[in-house]
Protein backbone atom coordinates (compact mmCIF):
# COMPACT_ATOMS: atom_id res chain seq x y z
CA UNK A 1 0.00 0.00 0.00
CA UNK A 2 3.56 2.13 0.11
CA UNK A 3 2.68 3.38 -3.38
CA UNK A 4 -0.64 4.95 -2.86
CA UNK A 5 -1.56 8.22 -4.55
CA UNK A 6 -2.69 11.15 -2.00
CA UNK A 7 -5.73 10.96 -4.39
CA UNK A 8 -6.03 7.01 -3.63
CA UNK A 9 -5.58 7.64 -0.20
CA UNK A 10 -8.65 10.24 0.60
CA UNK A 11 -10.69 8.39 -1.41
CA UNK A 12 -10.49 4.69 -0.13
CA UNK A 13 -10.26 6.66 3.50
CA UNK A 14 -13.46 8.25 2.52
CA UNK A 15 -15.03 4.51 1.16
CA UNK A 16 -13.88 3.34 4.54
CA UNK A 17 -11.54 1.15 3.15
CA UNK A 18 -7.77 0.06 4.44
CA UNK A 19 -5.01 2.55 4.24
CA UNK A 20 -0.94 3.16 5.26
CA UNK A 21 -2.00 6.46 6.94
CA UNK A 22 -4.14 9.40 7.46
CA UNK A 23 -3.97 11.98 4.43
CA UNK A 24 -2.79 15.69 5.45
CA UNK A 25 -4.93 18.24 3.91
CA UNK A 26 -6.45 21.54 3.95
CA UNK A 27 -9.42 21.72 1.83
CA UNK A 28 -9.45 25.33 0.90
CA UNK A 29 -12.02 27.69 1.39
CA UNK A 30 -12.36 29.22 4.63
CA UNK A 31 -9.70 26.41 5.44
CA UNK A 32 -7.04 27.51 2.62
CA UNK A 33 -3.52 27.68 3.63
CA UNK A 34 -2.87 30.65 1.37
CA UNK A 35 -0.34 31.97 4.02
CA UNK A 36 1.84 35.12 3.48
CA UNK A 37 4.52 33.01 3.19
CA UNK A 38 3.32 31.13 0.26
CA UNK A 39 2.61 34.41 -1.90
CA UNK A 40 5.95 36.14 -1.07
CA UNK A 41 7.53 33.35 -2.12
CA UNK A 42 5.67 32.90 -5.44
CA UNK A 43 4.15 36.61 -6.36
CA UNK A 44 0.63 34.99 -7.13
CA UNK A 45 -0.70 36.88 -4.71
CA UNK A 46 -4.29 37.37 -3.37
CA UNK A 47 -6.74 39.40 -3.33
CA UNK A 48 -5.76 39.40 -7.26
CA UNK A 49 -6.35 35.53 -7.24
CA UNK A 50 -9.47 35.14 -6.33
CA UNK A 51 -10.45 37.02 -9.88
CA UNK A 52 -7.88 35.17 -11.89
CA UNK A 53 -7.99 31.66 -13.11
CA UNK A 54 -4.62 30.93 -13.69
CA UNK A 55 -3.16 32.79 -10.84
CA UNK A 56 -5.85 31.23 -8.34
CA UNK A 57 -4.58 27.76 -10.31
CA UNK A 58 -0.87 28.78 -9.79
CA UNK A 59 -1.47 29.70 -5.92
CA UNK A 60 -3.22 25.94 -5.40
CA UNK A 61 -0.46 24.62 -6.91
CA UNK A 62 2.19 26.30 -4.89
CA UNK A 63 0.33 26.20 -1.79
CA UNK A 64 0.66 22.73 -2.26
CA UNK A 65 4.24 22.53 -3.13
CA UNK A 66 5.48 24.79 -0.10
CA UNK A 67 2.98 23.29 2.48
CA UNK A 68 2.93 19.61 2.33
CA UNK A 69 -0.61 18.90 2.16
CA UNK A 70 -1.90 16.08 0.01
CA UNK A 71 -4.17 17.71 -1.85
CA UNK A 72 -5.40 21.14 -4.23
CA UNK A 73 -8.05 23.48 -2.73
CA UNK A 74 -10.14 26.30 -4.18
CA UNK A 75 -10.96 28.53 -3.97
CA UNK A 76 -9.21 30.95 -1.17
CA UNK A 77 -12.29 32.55 0.43
CA UNK A 78 -16.30 32.29 1.32
CA UNK A 79 -17.64 35.10 -0.58
CA UNK A 80 -18.23 33.61 -4.19
CA UNK A 81 -21.45 32.56 -3.74
CA UNK A 82 -22.77 35.70 -1.62
CA UNK A 83 -21.10 37.99 -4.68
CA UNK A 84 -22.81 36.05 -7.94
CA UNK A 85 -26.29 35.82 -5.33
CA UNK A 86 -25.56 40.29 -5.25
CA UNK A 87 -24.10 40.95 -1.57
CA UNK A 88 -21.58 43.75 -1.86
CA UNK A 89 -17.92 42.45 -1.48
CA UNK A 90 -14.58 43.69 0.27
CA UNK A 91 -11.89 41.78 -1.23
CA UNK A 92 -9.41 42.68 1.84
CA UNK A 93 -5.71 42.92 1.12
CA UNK A 94 -2.96 39.92 0.38
CA UNK A 95 -2.62 39.44 4.61
CA UNK A 96 -6.51 39.74 5.11
CA UNK A 97 -9.39 37.17 3.72
CA UNK A 98 -12.23 38.75 1.48
CA UNK A 99 -15.81 39.56 3.33
CA UNK A 100 -18.89 40.43 2.97
CA UNK A 101 -19.32 44.16 2.82
CA UNK A 102 -23.28 44.70 2.54
CA UNK A 103 -25.56 42.21 2.83
CA UNK A 104 -28.00 42.50 -0.41
CA UNK A 105 -31.07 41.65 1.34
CA UNK A 106 -33.10 43.22 4.90
CA UNK A 107 -34.76 40.02 5.13
CA UNK A 108 -35.91 36.61 3.95
CA UNK A 109 -39.62 37.41 2.98
CA UNK A 110 -37.60 40.42 0.39
CA UNK A 111 -35.06 37.89 -1.07
CA UNK A 112 -35.20 38.69 -5.09
CA UNK A 113 -35.51 34.84 -6.29
CA UNK A 114 -33.30 34.28 -9.55
CA UNK A 115 -32.63 31.30 -12.21
CA UNK A 116 -29.96 29.28 -10.18
CA UNK A 117 -28.08 27.92 -13.57
CA UNK A 118 -27.39 31.23 -14.76
CA UNK A 119 -26.75 32.64 -11.18
CA UNK A 120 -24.40 29.29 -11.52
CA UNK A 121 -22.64 30.97 -14.37
CA UNK A 122 -21.88 34.38 -13.79
CA UNK A 123 -19.22 36.02 -11.47
CA UNK A 124 -15.91 34.15 -9.99
CA UNK A 125 -18.12 30.77 -10.32
CA UNK A 126 -16.09 30.67 -13.69
CA UNK A 127 -12.58 31.19 -12.76
CA UNK A 128 -13.04 28.53 -9.57
CA UNK A 129 -14.41 26.22 -12.25
CA UNK A 130 -12.05 26.81 -14.91
CA UNK A 131 -8.89 26.94 -12.09
CA UNK A 132 -10.48 23.35 -10.77
CA UNK A 133 -10.39 21.96 -14.60
CA UNK A 134 -6.74 23.19 -14.62
CA UNK A 135 -5.79 21.53 -11.33
CA UNK A 136 -7.63 17.98 -11.97
CA UNK A 137 -5.53 18.15 -15.85
CA UNK A 138 -2.41 19.47 -14.20
CA UNK A 139 -2.17 16.92 -11.32
CA UNK A 140 -4.46 13.66 -11.60
CA UNK A 141 -2.88 11.96 -8.64
CA UNK A 142 -3.22 14.71 -6.28
CA UNK A 143 -7.15 15.07 -4.91
CA UNK A 144 -8.78 18.85 -6.07
CA UNK A 145 -11.21 20.04 -3.53
CA UNK A 146 -13.58 22.46 -4.52
CA UNK A 147 -15.34 24.18 -1.25
CA UNK A 148 -18.54 25.85 -1.47
CA UNK A 149 -19.88 28.29 1.52
CA UNK A 150 -23.28 26.02 3.56
CA UNK A 151 -26.61 26.96 2.85
CA UNK A 152 -27.04 28.56 6.29
CA UNK A 153 -23.23 30.63 5.57
CA UNK A 154 -24.62 31.76 2.18
CA UNK A 155 -28.30 32.52 3.16
CA UNK A 156 -26.39 34.55 6.03
CA UNK A 157 -24.87 36.58 3.52
CA UNK A 158 -27.17 37.39 1.83
CA UNK A 159 -29.36 38.39 4.17
CA UNK A 160 -28.33 40.62 7.51
CA UNK A 161 -27.63 37.38 9.81
CA UNK A 162 -28.91 38.96 12.49
CA UNK A 163 -32.24 39.28 11.32
CA UNK A 164 -31.87 36.07 9.43
CA UNK A 165 -31.15 34.40 12.16
CA UNK A 166 -34.54 35.74 14.15
CA UNK A 167 -36.55 35.22 11.24
CA UNK A 168 -35.36 31.21 11.41
CA UNK A 169 -37.98 31.54 14.37
CA UNK A 170 -40.36 34.46 13.50
CA UNK A 171 -40.77 33.83 9.76
CA UNK A 172 -39.91 29.96 8.66
CA UNK A 173 -41.52 29.71 5.84
CA UNK A 174 -39.97 31.91 3.78
CA UNK A 175 -36.64 31.17 6.16
CA UNK A 176 -37.03 27.38 4.30
CA UNK A 177 -37.62 28.87 0.89
CA UNK A 178 -34.38 31.07 1.12
CA UNK A 179 -32.57 28.46 2.66
CA UNK A 180 -34.22 25.64 -0.70
CA UNK A 181 -33.12 28.58 -3.25
CA UNK A 182 -29.21 28.72 -1.95
CA UNK A 183 -28.89 25.23 -1.44
CA UNK A 184 -30.29 24.99 -5.39
CA UNK A 185 -28.08 27.35 -5.99
CA UNK A 186 -24.96 25.62 -4.59
CA UNK A 187 -25.77 22.11 -6.24
CA UNK A 188 -25.75 24.34 -9.50
CA UNK A 189 -22.56 25.49 -8.79
CA UNK A 190 -21.30 22.04 -7.70
CA UNK A 191 -22.66 19.79 -10.68
CA UNK A 192 -19.98 22.71 -12.56
CA UNK A 193 -17.01 21.96 -10.22
CA UNK A 194 -17.88 18.29 -10.64
CA UNK A 195 -17.73 18.46 -14.74
CA UNK A 196 -14.59 20.33 -14.63
CA UNK A 197 -13.13 17.25 -12.54
CA UNK A 198 -12.27 18.23 -9.15
CA UNK A 199 -12.18 14.64 -7.08
CA UNK A 200 -14.29 16.10 -4.17
CA UNK A 201 -16.94 18.42 -2.57
CA UNK A 202 -15.93 20.22 0.69
CA UNK A 203 -19.08 22.32 3.03
CA UNK A 204 -17.60 24.58 5.02
CA UNK A 205 -20.61 26.41 6.74
CA UNK A 206 -19.42 28.72 9.73
CA UNK A 207 -22.66 29.92 10.93
CA UNK A 208 -24.41 26.97 10.86
CA UNK A 209 -23.16 25.83 14.33
CA UNK A 210 -24.46 24.09 17.20
CA UNK A 211 -23.19 27.52 19.57
CA UNK A 212 -25.16 29.96 17.34
CA UNK A 213 -28.38 28.01 16.45
CA UNK A 214 -28.81 25.15 18.94
CA UNK A 215 -30.38 21.78 18.55
CA UNK A 216 -33.60 22.72 17.42
CA UNK A 217 -32.78 24.82 14.86
CA UNK A 218 -29.57 23.21 13.83
CA UNK A 219 -31.55 19.79 13.47
CA UNK A 220 -34.27 22.03 11.35
CA UNK A 221 -32.48 24.55 8.89
CA UNK A 222 -28.69 23.01 8.67
CA UNK A 223 -28.95 19.13 8.33
CA UNK A 224 -31.67 19.04 5.98
CA UNK A 225 -30.55 21.97 3.39
CA UNK A 226 -26.75 20.62 3.62
CA UNK A 227 -27.54 16.48 2.92
CA UNK A 228 -29.62 18.27 0.20
CA UNK A 229 -26.37 19.48 -1.32
CA UNK A 230 -24.61 16.81 -0.40
CA UNK A 231 -27.04 14.15 -1.92
CA UNK A 232 -26.93 16.23 -5.23
CA UNK A 233 -23.19 15.85 -4.84
CA UNK A 234 -23.34 11.85 -4.18
CA UNK A 235 -25.55 11.93 -6.86
CA UNK A 236 -22.57 13.34 -9.42
CA UNK A 237 -20.28 10.96 -8.41
CA UNK A 238 -18.13 12.68 -5.81
CA UNK A 239 -17.62 12.36 -2.41
CA UNK A 240 -18.84 15.14 0.22
CA UNK A 241 -16.46 16.32 3.65
CA UNK A 242 -18.64 18.73 5.81
CA UNK A 243 -17.17 21.43 8.55
CA UNK A 244 -18.78 22.34 11.53
CA UNK A 245 -16.98 25.61 13.19
CA UNK A 246 -16.90 25.82 16.50
CA UNK A 247 -18.01 23.81 19.99
CA UNK A 248 -20.34 21.25 18.51
CA UNK A 249 -21.51 20.03 22.25
CA UNK A 250 -25.33 21.35 21.68
CA UNK A 251 -25.38 19.35 18.26
CA UNK A 252 -23.27 16.33 18.53
CA UNK A 253 -25.85 13.94 18.85
CA UNK A 254 -26.91 15.16 15.19
CA UNK A 255 -23.59 14.28 13.60
CA UNK A 256 -24.66 10.85 12.39
CA UNK A 257 -27.02 12.47 10.53
CA UNK A 258 -25.12 14.45 8.25
CA UNK A 259 -24.22 12.93 5.56
CA UNK A 260 -21.09 13.51 4.55
CA UNK A 261 -18.38 11.44 3.75
CA UNK A 262 -16.35 12.68 6.83
CA UNK A 263 -16.82 15.38 9.00
CA UNK A 264 -14.71 17.84 10.04
CA UNK A 265 -14.71 20.00 13.02
CA UNK A 266 -12.97 22.94 15.34
CA UNK A 267 -10.11 22.55 17.71
CA UNK A 268 -12.32 21.91 20.75
CA UNK A 269 -13.95 19.26 20.02
CA UNK A 270 -12.70 16.02 21.14
CA UNK A 271 -12.59 13.52 17.68
CA UNK A 272 -11.54 10.59 19.47
CA UNK A 273 -14.60 10.74 22.01
CA UNK A 274 -16.65 11.49 19.02
CA UNK A 275 -15.09 8.45 16.95
CA UNK A 276 -15.75 6.71 19.89
CA UNK A 277 -19.53 7.35 20.25
CA UNK A 278 -20.50 7.19 16.48
CA UNK A 279 -17.60 4.50 15.22
CA UNK A 280 -19.62 5.07 11.55
CA UNK A 281 -18.09 8.79 11.24
CA UNK A 282 -15.20 9.45 9.52
CA UNK A 283 -13.34 12.07 11.56
CA UNK A 284 -11.82 14.97 9.96
CA UNK A 285 -9.43 17.40 12.07
CA UNK A 286 -8.92 19.14 13.92
CA UNK A 287 -5.30 20.81 14.85
CA UNK A 288 -5.74 24.13 16.32
CA UNK A 289 -5.15 26.89 13.91
CA UNK A 290 -3.91 29.27 16.89
CA UNK A 291 -1.30 26.74 17.36
CA UNK A 292 -0.07 26.75 14.09
CA UNK A 293 0.44 30.69 13.75
CA UNK A 294 1.77 30.61 17.82
CA UNK A 295 3.01 27.22 18.52
CA UNK A 296 6.42 26.08 18.05
CA UNK A 297 7.58 23.63 15.18
CA UNK A 298 7.78 21.02 18.25
CA UNK A 299 4.59 21.86 19.98
CA UNK A 300 2.92 21.60 16.63
CA UNK A 301 4.64 18.13 15.96
CA UNK A 302 3.27 16.91 19.12
CA UNK A 303 -0.10 17.79 18.23
CA UNK A 304 -0.82 16.53 15.26
CA UNK A 305 1.25 13.24 16.01
CA UNK A 306 -1.04 12.80 18.82
CA UNK A 307 -4.37 13.01 15.84
CA UNK A 308 -2.49 10.57 14.30
CA UNK A 309 -2.59 8.40 17.06
CA UNK A 310 -6.09 8.87 18.34
CA UNK A 311 -6.78 7.45 15.01
CA UNK A 312 -8.32 10.25 13.44
CA UNK A 313 -9.00 9.44 9.58
CA UNK A 314 -7.80 12.92 7.93
CA UNK A 315 -5.43 15.07 9.76
CA UNK A 316 -6.00 18.76 8.95
CA UNK A 317 -6.51 22.20 10.48
CA UNK A 318 -8.91 22.87 12.71
CA UNK A 319 -10.61 25.83 11.11
CA UNK A 320 -9.54 29.19 9.08
CA UNK A 321 -5.42 29.34 8.88
CA UNK A 322 -4.22 32.54 9.97
CA UNK A 323 -2.23 34.02 6.75
CA UNK A 324 0.47 34.75 9.10
CA UNK A 325 1.11 30.79 9.90
CA UNK A 326 4.68 30.09 9.58
CA UNK A 327 5.98 27.51 6.88
CA UNK A 328 7.96 25.80 9.36
CA UNK A 329 4.89 25.09 11.48
CA UNK A 330 2.91 24.07 8.43
CA UNK A 331 5.13 21.82 7.34
CA UNK A 332 5.80 20.69 10.46
CA UNK A 333 2.40 19.42 10.44
CA UNK A 334 2.47 17.71 7.33
CA UNK A 335 5.61 16.50 7.76
CA UNK A 336 4.79 14.47 11.04
CA UNK A 337 1.65 12.61 8.87
CA UNK A 338 3.45 11.55 6.38
CA UNK A 339 6.33 10.17 8.60
CA UNK A 340 3.67 7.86 10.46
CA UNK A 341 3.79 5.16 7.44
CA UNK A 342 2.78 1.54 8.21
CA UNK A 343 1.07 2.56 11.60
CA UNK A 344 -2.20 2.67 11.14
CA UNK B 1 -59.86 43.84 34.77
CA UNK B 2 -57.16 46.47 35.30
CA UNK B 3 -53.88 44.11 36.18
CA UNK B 4 -51.94 45.38 39.31
CA UNK B 5 -48.28 46.78 39.38
CA UNK B 6 -46.69 43.22 40.65
CA UNK B 7 -48.81 41.00 37.83
CA UNK B 8 -47.30 43.69 34.69
CA UNK B 9 -44.17 43.61 35.81
CA UNK B 10 -44.32 39.95 35.99
CA UNK B 11 -46.14 39.91 32.28
CA UNK B 12 -43.05 41.86 30.99
CA UNK B 13 -40.67 39.78 32.13
CA UNK B 14 -42.53 36.47 30.94
CA UNK B 15 -43.60 38.40 27.41
CA UNK B 16 -39.16 39.00 27.43
CA UNK B 17 -38.61 35.37 27.96
CA UNK B 18 -40.78 33.65 25.73
CA UNK B 19 -39.95 36.26 22.78
CA UNK B 20 -43.36 37.37 22.67
CA UNK B 21 -42.50 41.39 21.38
CA UNK B 22 -46.88 42.35 20.78
CA UNK B 23 -47.23 41.30 24.28
CA UNK B 24 -44.56 43.46 25.76
CA UNK B 25 -45.98 46.01 23.53
CA UNK B 26 -49.57 45.72 24.99
CA UNK B 27 -48.17 45.32 29.02
CA UNK B 28 -45.90 48.31 28.34
CA UNK B 29 -48.63 50.32 27.22
CA UNK B 30 -50.63 49.19 30.17
CA UNK B 31 -47.98 50.63 32.13
CA UNK B 32 -47.73 53.85 30.76
CA UNK B 33 -52.27 54.32 31.55
CA UNK B 34 -51.85 53.04 34.45
CA UNK B 35 -49.37 55.48 35.25
CA UNK B 36 -46.85 53.00 37.13
CA UNK B 37 -43.29 53.75 37.43
CA UNK B 38 -41.77 53.72 34.08
CA UNK B 39 -38.22 52.62 35.47
CA UNK B 40 -39.57 49.67 38.02
CA UNK B 41 -40.94 47.97 35.02
CA UNK B 42 -38.21 48.53 32.90
CA UNK B 43 -35.60 47.33 35.05
CA UNK B 44 -37.40 44.62 37.00
CA UNK B 45 -39.29 43.90 33.95
CA UNK B 46 -37.75 44.18 30.76
CA UNK B 47 -34.30 43.91 32.27
CA UNK B 48 -35.26 40.74 34.69
CA UNK B 49 -36.67 39.46 31.72
CA UNK B 50 -33.55 39.67 29.43
CA UNK B 51 -31.68 38.87 32.22
CA UNK B 52 -33.80 35.34 32.74
CA UNK B 53 -32.97 35.22 29.05
CA UNK B 54 -29.22 35.30 29.32
CA UNK B 55 -29.33 32.82 31.51
CA UNK B 56 -30.98 30.44 29.59
CA UNK B 57 -28.45 31.46 27.09
CA UNK B 58 -25.75 30.08 29.36
CA UNK B 59 -27.87 27.53 30.53
CA UNK B 60 -27.96 25.76 26.68
CA UNK B 61 -31.59 26.02 26.69
CA UNK B 62 -31.64 29.09 24.55
CA UNK B 63 -29.39 30.08 21.58
CA UNK B 64 -28.70 32.77 19.08
CA UNK B 65 -32.08 33.15 17.87
CA UNK B 66 -33.72 32.85 20.95
CA UNK B 67 -32.02 35.55 22.84
CA UNK B 68 -32.14 37.82 19.78
CA UNK B 69 -36.38 37.43 19.55
CA UNK B 70 -36.08 37.85 23.38
CA UNK B 71 -34.15 41.29 22.88
CA UNK B 72 -36.15 42.63 19.69
CA UNK B 73 -39.28 41.91 22.64
CA UNK B 74 -37.28 43.85 25.30
CA UNK B 75 -36.80 46.73 22.87
CA UNK B 76 -40.25 47.73 21.61
CA UNK B 77 -41.57 47.72 25.49
CA UNK B 78 -37.98 49.37 26.21
CA UNK B 79 -39.15 52.46 23.22
CA UNK B 80 -42.63 52.92 24.90
CA UNK B 81 -41.60 53.20 28.49
CA UNK B 82 -38.92 55.11 27.98
CA UNK B 83 -40.16 58.55 27.25
CA UNK B 84 -41.91 58.36 30.59
CA UNK B 85 -38.97 57.81 33.02
CA UNK B 86 -38.73 60.59 35.43
CA UNK B 87 -35.85 62.79 35.27
CA UNK B 88 -33.49 61.60 37.78
CA UNK B 89 -33.95 57.67 36.89
CA UNK B 90 -32.35 59.33 33.55
CA UNK B 91 -28.74 59.69 35.40
CA UNK B 92 -25.64 59.86 33.21
CA UNK B 93 -25.15 56.24 32.14
CA UNK B 94 -21.48 54.39 32.67
CA UNK B 95 -20.21 54.26 28.31
CA UNK B 96 -19.15 51.66 26.38
CA UNK B 97 -17.54 51.85 23.28
CA UNK B 98 -17.92 48.55 20.93
CA UNK B 99 -16.90 47.05 17.88
CA UNK B 100 -15.36 44.61 16.15
CA UNK B 101 -12.10 44.70 15.14
CA UNK B 102 -10.65 45.36 11.81
CA UNK B 103 -10.49 42.93 9.37
CA UNK B 104 -13.65 40.96 10.63
CA UNK B 105 -17.36 41.47 9.58
CA UNK B 106 -18.80 38.86 12.00
CA UNK B 107 -20.92 40.82 14.47
CA UNK B 108 -23.34 38.76 15.97
CA UNK B 109 -21.31 38.01 18.82
CA UNK B 110 -20.85 42.02 19.53
CA UNK B 111 -24.38 42.23 19.15
CA UNK B 112 -25.62 40.24 21.72
CA UNK B 113 -22.81 41.74 23.91
CA UNK B 114 -24.60 45.29 23.53
CA UNK B 115 -27.57 43.90 24.18
CA UNK B 116 -26.72 42.29 27.25
CA UNK B 117 -24.69 45.68 28.52
CA UNK B 118 -27.82 47.83 27.64
CA UNK B 119 -29.68 45.50 29.64
CA UNK B 120 -27.31 46.26 32.29
CA UNK B 121 -27.70 49.77 32.29
CA UNK B 122 -24.83 50.51 30.23
CA UNK B 123 -24.92 53.55 27.59
CA UNK B 124 -23.33 51.52 24.49
CA UNK B 125 -21.47 53.35 21.53
CA UNK B 126 -21.90 50.70 19.01
CA UNK B 127 -19.06 51.58 15.86
CA UNK B 128 -19.95 48.35 14.23
CA UNK B 129 -17.62 45.60 12.30
CA UNK B 130 -14.39 46.14 10.55
CA UNK B 131 -13.31 49.03 12.79
CA UNK B 132 -9.65 50.18 13.57
CA UNK B 133 -8.01 50.46 16.28
CA UNK B 134 -7.43 53.66 16.46
CA UNK B 135 -11.36 54.75 15.80
CA UNK B 136 -12.13 53.03 19.25
CA UNK B 137 -9.82 55.17 20.57
CA UNK B 138 -10.71 58.39 19.51
CA UNK B 139 -14.55 57.71 20.11
CA UNK B 140 -13.80 56.51 23.65
CA UNK B 141 -12.15 59.73 23.95
CA UNK B 142 -14.49 61.54 22.56
CA UNK B 143 -17.27 60.38 24.47
CA UNK B 144 -15.69 59.50 27.63
CA UNK B 145 -15.84 55.86 27.80
CA UNK B 146 -14.86 53.82 30.69
CA UNK B 147 -14.74 50.63 28.79
CA UNK B 148 -13.69 49.81 25.37
CA UNK B 149 -15.20 46.49 24.43
CA UNK B 150 -13.54 44.52 21.22
CA UNK B 151 -14.79 41.52 19.60
CA UNK B 152 -13.75 39.21 17.07
CA UNK B 153 -14.46 35.38 15.76
CA UNK B 154 -10.87 35.24 13.42
CA UNK B 155 -7.63 34.74 14.14
CA UNK B 156 -5.93 36.78 11.57
CA UNK B 157 -7.44 40.24 13.37
CA UNK B 158 -6.75 39.34 17.48
CA UNK B 159 -3.17 41.94 16.64
CA UNK B 160 -5.95 44.85 16.14
CA UNK B 161 -6.45 44.38 19.89
CA UNK B 162 -3.39 44.94 21.11
CA UNK B 163 -2.99 47.82 18.66
CA UNK B 164 -5.67 49.47 20.86
CA UNK B 165 -4.15 48.63 24.03
CA UNK B 166 -1.07 50.60 22.90
CA UNK B 167 -2.79 53.20 21.13
CA UNK B 168 -4.32 53.92 24.80
CA UNK B 169 -0.75 53.80 26.32
CA UNK B 170 0.71 56.19 23.88
CA UNK B 171 -2.62 59.04 24.45
CA UNK B 172 -1.66 58.36 28.02
CA UNK B 173 -5.13 57.19 28.52
CA UNK B 174 -4.49 53.28 29.37
CA UNK B 175 -5.21 54.07 32.99
CA UNK B 176 -8.74 55.50 32.95
CA UNK B 177 -10.16 53.27 29.86
CA UNK B 178 -11.19 49.27 30.72
CA UNK B 179 -10.43 47.49 27.68
CA UNK B 180 -12.55 43.96 27.52
CA UNK B 181 -11.96 41.30 24.92
CA UNK B 182 -13.89 38.48 23.55
CA UNK B 183 -14.97 36.44 20.35
CA UNK B 184 -14.35 32.75 19.15
CA UNK B 185 -10.24 32.98 19.18
CA UNK B 186 -9.65 34.68 22.49
CA UNK B 187 -9.05 33.12 25.56
CA UNK B 188 -8.45 34.56 28.76
CA UNK B 189 -4.39 34.06 28.53
CA UNK B 190 -4.45 35.68 25.15
CA UNK B 191 -6.16 38.65 27.16
CA UNK B 192 -3.47 38.55 29.85
CA UNK B 193 -0.72 38.70 27.15
CA UNK B 194 -1.85 41.30 25.48
CA UNK B 195 -2.63 43.66 28.67
CA UNK B 196 -6.35 43.19 28.50
CA UNK B 197 -8.47 44.03 31.60
CA UNK B 198 -10.89 40.97 31.03
CA UNK B 199 -12.01 38.61 29.06
CA UNK B 200 -15.57 37.20 28.95
CA UNK B 201 -16.87 33.61 27.04
CA UNK B 202 -19.86 35.18 26.52
CA UNK B 203 -22.61 37.71 25.97
CA UNK B 204 -24.17 37.40 29.86
CA UNK B 205 -20.32 36.72 31.03
CA UNK B 206 -19.20 40.27 29.40
CA UNK B 207 -22.08 42.08 31.04
CA UNK B 208 -20.92 41.09 34.71
CA UNK B 209 -17.63 41.50 33.68
CA UNK B 210 -18.26 45.12 33.12
CA UNK B 211 -19.82 46.08 36.24
CA UNK B 212 -17.23 44.16 37.96
CA UNK B 213 -14.39 46.26 35.88
CA UNK B 214 -15.80 49.45 36.51
CA UNK B 215 -16.30 49.13 40.03
CA UNK B 216 -12.60 48.87 40.21
CA UNK B 217 -11.64 51.76 38.12
CA UNK B 218 -11.13 55.05 40.05
CA UNK B 219 -14.01 57.98 39.26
Amino acid sequence: MADLSPKERLLRVLQKQKIDRPPVLCTGGMMNAAVVGVMERTGHTLPAAHHDEWLMTELALAVRQDTGFENLGLPFCLTVEAEVLGSEIDFGTLACEPKIAREVFPSVRRVEYRDVGQLARSGRIQTVVQAGYRLAHKEPDLPVIANLTGPISTAASIVDPMTFLKELRKDPDNAHRVLDYVSEFLIAYARLLIEGGVTLIAIGDPTATGEILGPKMFAEYAVPYLNKVAAAVHEAGRPVIVHICGDIKAVRHLAPQIRSDALSTDALVNLRALKQDFPELTTMGNLSTYLLQAGSTDAVAAQTARLVRDGIDIISPACGLSTSSPLENIRAMTGVVKENRGNG
Amino acid sequence: MARSRETLIQGLSDAVVDMAEEETVILAKEVVTNRFDAYEAIEKGLAGGMDRAGKLFEEEEYFIPELLMCSDAMYAGLDILKPHLKIDAQAEKCKVVIGVVEGDTHDIGKNLVKIMLETSGFEVIDLGRDIPPAAFVTKAKEVGARIIALSTLMTTTMDGMADVIRLLKEENIREEVVVMVGGGPISQAFADRIGADGYARDASEAARLAQRLVQRVTV
